[in-house]
């Protein structure tokens, strides 16, 4: 049982803005209110490699996903804990990042990838996102028996954060197109 | 409807002992990225004494944050908090 998702997206912004806006999508205050979901976000590792230029992180985030009721009931909490990995790699222009839920896990595992690579039809200015969600419930969990129903609901929930933080995202890359152009304050 | 309840959640741990030094960090590492990583200048990681001051909050504050949780979540991350994981980078660059 184990139900994937893909959705894409075009940023009108240089892939360095876009992954910039990317690190600050969770951080900033402003963006608290429309990503409520987020209660938490710790860094937990960042390493360098300065001859790769390659830039690895760890982060821990908690995420406020109530369910229905009887979801609820069952699992007995809505706080999901999650580890979301980042390589970014700047000479070859690319970001992914990987994250996953840490707990719930015997009841539910999902999974989420997300790339950011220059735009093949305009590298310098444009910036292509690929998401790729699974959702998989555990065959002999207690959430078994409803697993499609389950399955619906969280993905739902899923498309509908992730238009949230594309809204999010780009609202980040405005603000430091104006910032880079000296408007900004 | 629950959002009170969850501003009250989300505000109680914000106000986490580590909060400021956290905010602080991500600044820091928000600005290098964007003005250096990304132009070409990833041979020097700065923001370090930002870093060791969140880390060493994180790692004292382990037991009453939740974060042990994601400790014995993965193994992989098992050697986060351990002395010798910091930055590869802090030797060379001191």
């Amino acid at each position: 049982m184990v139900k994937a998702y893909t959705q894409e997206h075009v940023y009108k912004h240089p892939w360095e803005r876009v992954t910039s806006a990317s690190w600050r999508k969770f951080a900033d205050p402003e963006n608290k209110r429309t990503l409520s979901h987020i209660l938490e976000v710790d860094t937990l590792n960042q390493k360098l490699d300065p001859l790769s230029g390659k830039l690895y992180t760890t982060r821990a985030l908690t995420i406020h996903a109530p369910g229905p009721w009887f979801i609820r009931k069952i699992i007995g909490q809505d706080i999901c804990h999650c580890v979301e990995s980042t390589v970014v790699d700047a000479p070859s222009k690319s970001m992914q990042l990987t994250t996953r839920n840490v707990s719930l896990q015997k009841f539910i595992e999902v999974e989420e990838k997300i790339r950011y690579d220059p735009h093949p039809d305009n590298p310098t200015g444009w910036t292509v996102c690929r998401q790729e969600t699974s959702i998989h419930i555990k065959p002999l969990s207690a959430l078994a028996s409803m697993a499609e129903k389950v399955e619906q609901r969280c993905a739902e929930r899923f498309m509908q954060n992730s238009v949230k933080g594309r809204e999010v995202m780009e609202r980040i890359c405005k603000y430091l197109e104006a910032e880079s152009s000296g408007m900004a304050l | 409807m629950g959002l009170s309840k969850r501003e009250r959640k989300s505000s109680s741990n914000s106000t986490s002992p580590c909060a400021h030094l956290r905010a602080a960090y991500h600044n820091c590492f928000n600005r290098w990225y964007s003005e250096k990583f990304v132009k070409g200048q990833w041979n020097k990681e700065e923001c370090l004494s930002e870093w060791q001051k969140y880390r060493s909050c994180l790692s004292e504050h382990l037991d009453d944050k939740h974060l042990s949780r994601f400790l014995q979540a993965e193994g992989a991350l098992g050697s986060i908090f351990q002395e010798d994981s910091g930055n590869p980078v802090e030797n060379t660059a001191k």
